[in-house]
Order: structure tokens, then C-alpha cells, then sequence
């Protein structure tokens, strides 16, 4: 059993995504007024896709059987660009109002993951203290 | 990855809206000036309107490996001006024979700044700096906050 559980281990990949995510709002920012400009966006791609491509569920019956979903713990989030859209008439498609908003949403995200990851610390010392 | 990327993307665009502004400004001070440059006929030519050509920083070589090899484009690393290009839009006229620059037939070549354009694209760059210095605080917060873990 493992001191620290997978709690941290989560919080840390959430904790690398909302610090990826704020790069890419950074850069879109700060590329409003570029021409020919496509917006990016963090996505986890490779979630999407192993829910995608693993819609049947099967029990293995032995151990040494090969696993049916390769779960790969690295890079599960992705950044591509929208070449969809246009919104301006030199080709940026940065939606200024969209940013902003997804910065402040994830500005309260990453606060509150720094919030929990601290109270798991604090947790933890308390049982080591055991509960003095 | 370094952790003041975000700093980085957002200071440069910062310089570069800073540098739009800047490029304003001297398209309104310029907007009468007459004898700007001195063309190959050795004759005074008025001031042309300048404008600020802005280009993602993510151009680059790596960026492009990165996007045939993952499959995934990089987090960008904002902007930079490409260049300070001249407005090819012709010289005003005016008729004031008594100009000292006034041609033949009385007419003065004025620059061509509308000053009415370039309030437009300072109010631009202006709410283009304020949401930059907006995301700035945002990662600033974000970091400070990452050194609270585990305090």
C-alpha cells in the first residue's frame, strides 16, 4: 500500500493540465490581433479516444493475458488549433471573450487543486502525528 | 517546459502592443509633417502611415517537428512584430498655394494619416494590452499559489 494513494498522483496530472492550459490561453491572448491565427486548446485526446475504441469490456482470466486497454499514464492531454472558424477578416479566430473566461475558470481550477492537494498533506500529518 | 512560459508568451505581447501603440503615436505626431523623407529625385516627400505587422512565434521549425511527431501543435510562445510596414494609400491634396512645399498648381501633398484610423487601432491595442496584462496576473497568481504546496 502506497503512503500517498493515487489521490496525489491525480491532483499532480490535474495540477500539469491546468498549467499546460494556461499557456495556450496565454498564447492566444497574446496572438488576438495576429493575422491568420488559429485559437488552440488542451484537450484530452487520448481519453477521448480510448473511450472511443474501447467500447467492449473484457474480463481477463488469466494475468499474463495481454490487456485489452493499453493505458499509456503520459500525455493524455493534447493542444490542436481550431482551423475551422474565422471571426476576424484576417483570419484570427481568437474569441477574446471565450479566453478571458476560460482564464478565469481555470485560474479558480488550478487554485482549488493547490487547495486540495494541501489539505491531503495536511491529512496525511495528522496521522502520522496520530491525531495530536 | 519552463514555468515563466507563460510570463514569457505574455511580456512579448506586451512589447508588441506596446511597440503598435508607439507606432500610433507617431502616425498622429506625423499626421502634417510634410518633409519625412527624401525621395530619389532628391524632393521632400510627406510622411507615409506606418502599421505594425504581427506575427504567431510559433512558426518555427519546432513547432512544426513537433506537430508531424505527436500529432499535437506546442503551446505556442506568443508573438512578435514582423514588420513596421508603410501604407501605400496616396498623399492627401490640399490647395494652399501659399505653402512653401505647395506644387505648380497650389496644391500641398499632406501625409496619409486618418486620424480617425489610428484612434480606432489605439483603442485596439490599448484592450489588447489590458487583457494581456490580465493573463499576466492570472499566471502570476497561479505560481504563487504553487508555492503554497505542501506549506
Amino acid at each position: 500500500m502506497s503512503l500517498f494513494g493515487n489521490t496525489i498522483n491525480s491532483l499532480e496530472r490535474s495540477l500539469d493540465y491546468a498549467s499546460l492550459k494556461n499557456q495556450t490561453i496565454s498564447n492566444n491572448i497574446a496572438n488576438v490581433d495576429t493575422p491568420n491565427y488559429k485559437s488552440k486548446s488542451v484537450v484530452f485526446q487520448q481519453v477521448l479516444d480510448e473511450k472511443i475504441n474501447n467500447q467492449f469490456s473484457a474480463k481477463r482470466t488469466h494475468p499474463k493475458h495481454i490487456p485489452f486497454s493499453s493505458s499509456a499514464e503520459q500525455n493524455t492531454f493534447q493542444i490542436v488549433s481550431n482551423n475551422s472558424t474565422t471571426y476576424n477578416n484576417n483570419g484570427n479566430n481568437v474569441d477574446i471573450d471565450k479566453e478571458m473566461t476560460e482564464l478565469a475558470k481555470n485560474q479558480i481550477y488550478y487554485q482549488s487543486l493547490v487547495d486540495r492537494l494541501n489539505g491531503k498533506f495536511t491529512s496525511l500529518q495528522s496521522v502520522i502525528k496520530g491525531g495530536r | 517546459m519552463s514555468i515563466f512560459h507563460s510570463i514569457n508568451t505574455s511580456a512579448s505581447a506586451l512589447t508588441a502592443q506596446r511597440l503598435r501603440m508607439d507606432t500610433v503615436s507617431s502616425n498622429l505626431a506625423n499626421a502634417e509633417t510634410t518633409r519625412a523623407t527624401i525621395n530619389e529625385n532628391g524632393e521632400y516627400e510627406p510622411y507615409r502611415r506606418k502599421m505594425v505587422v504581427f506575427e504567431s512565434k510559433d512558426n518555427s521549425f519546432n513547432s512544426f517537428l513537433q506537430k508531424a511527431r505527436v500529432g499535437s501543435s506546442s503551446q505556442g510562445s506568443g508573438v512578435r512584430v514582423k514588420e513596421i510596414a508603410e501604407d501605400d494609400e496616396p498623399f492627401k491634396l490640399v490647395y494652399n498655394p501659399n505653402h512653401p512645399d505647395a506644387n505648380e498648381e497650389g496644391y500641398v501633398q499632406l501625409p496619409n494619416v486618418d486620424p480617425l484610423k489610428e484612434m480606432v487601432d489605439l483603442m485596439s491595442a490599448t484592450r489588447s494590452y489590458e487583457a494581456n496584462v490580465t493573463a499576466l496576473n492570472a499566471t502570476k497568481s497561479m505560481l504563487l499559489k504553487a508555492l503554497e504546496i505542501g506549506k
